[in-house]
């Protein structure tokens, strides 16, 4: 099936609720930092955005607006240890299996396998959506967390919106 | 998520953006980014099937080895075998009000 147009389907959705087009960031070229080393020699870090939170942090507030708050997640966290709060997808299948939507249990295999140098000592769950300052995030929260990844040493980041 | 990879590379490290989203992603131009073309909640595939969680994982990590093209989105093979809609629970107006 040709892929949905999330877009209009939101315009749509916000529009019959009188609100005027959310104002998508838009760029037409982007930043490039090549990869020096192989996958091999890689340490590998990932983030969600998906509401995803151990069960030992509070859940995530779903309907929250500019919610800056971003989880440090151990390295070796049980993946059966999360709950998800997020209303703007179906999670029940990552309830069920979090490496549906955050597949921490597959990167570490990675790395147990070889593929990957190593699993960084932290992910990361945050930048859920609906924020709207995101100047904030350019220039503040964003950087900060890059500081945090250089510092540990992360060769590769992976990011899952949801 | 799309500018904080944009952040994250310009600070000098590799990143991959797995995507849902299509139209979303293509906007924002994260530096790679994989569109699969599952419901928002299967980026990587169905639960307890670990085969196509790592292939996707694997194409994902594959993308920031192999591609210098800034801004590049590839679609990874895949059928989710049925039809699936946009979906968002009504939010609470009060909460819509917040600023």
């Amino acid at each position: 099936m040709d892929p949905i147009r999330y877009v209009d389907a939101l315009a749509e959705k916000y529009g019959t609720m009188g609100f005027p087009p959310y104002d998508w960031s838009q760029y037409d070229d982007a930043p490039l930092t090549p990869l020096n080393k192989p996958l091999t020699d890689c340490t590998v870090s990932m983030l969600t955005s998906g509401g995803v939170s151990q069960c030992s942090m509070p859940a995530w507030d779903p309907d929250a607006r500019n919610d800056f708050r971003l989880d440090e997640i151990p390295a070796d966290a049980d993946s059966g240890g999360f709950q998800i709060h997020d209303s703007y997808y179906d999670h029940s299948d990552a309830d069920t299996d979090l490496n549906c939507v955050f597949p921490i249990d597959r990167l570490r295999e990675l790395a147990a396998a070889g593929e990957i140098g190593a699993v960084a000592p932290r992910f990361w769950s945050g930048f859920m959506g609906r924020i709207y300052k995101r100047r904030a995030v350019l220039e503040e929260y964003a950087p900060a967390m890059a500081m945090t990844l250089k510092a540990d040493g992360v060769d590769i980041f992976v990011a899952v919106p949801a | 998520m799309g500018l904080v990879c944009r952040v994250v590379e310009a600070a000098g490290i590799p990143t991959v953006c797995v995507s849902t989203g299509r139209d979303l992603t293509a906007l924002v131009k994260p530096p790679r980014s994989l569109f699969v073309n599952h419901p928002m909640g299967n980026p990587f595939g169905r639960p307890n099937d670990g085969k196509a969680q790592t292939a996707i994982l694997r194409a994902a990590l594959n993308l920031v080895a192999e591609c210098d093209e800034p801004g590049a989105l590839i679609d990874f093979p895949t059928d989710w075998g049925e039809s699936f809609e946009f979906r968002v629970r009504e939010t609470p107006k009060e909460y819509q009000l917040k600023t």
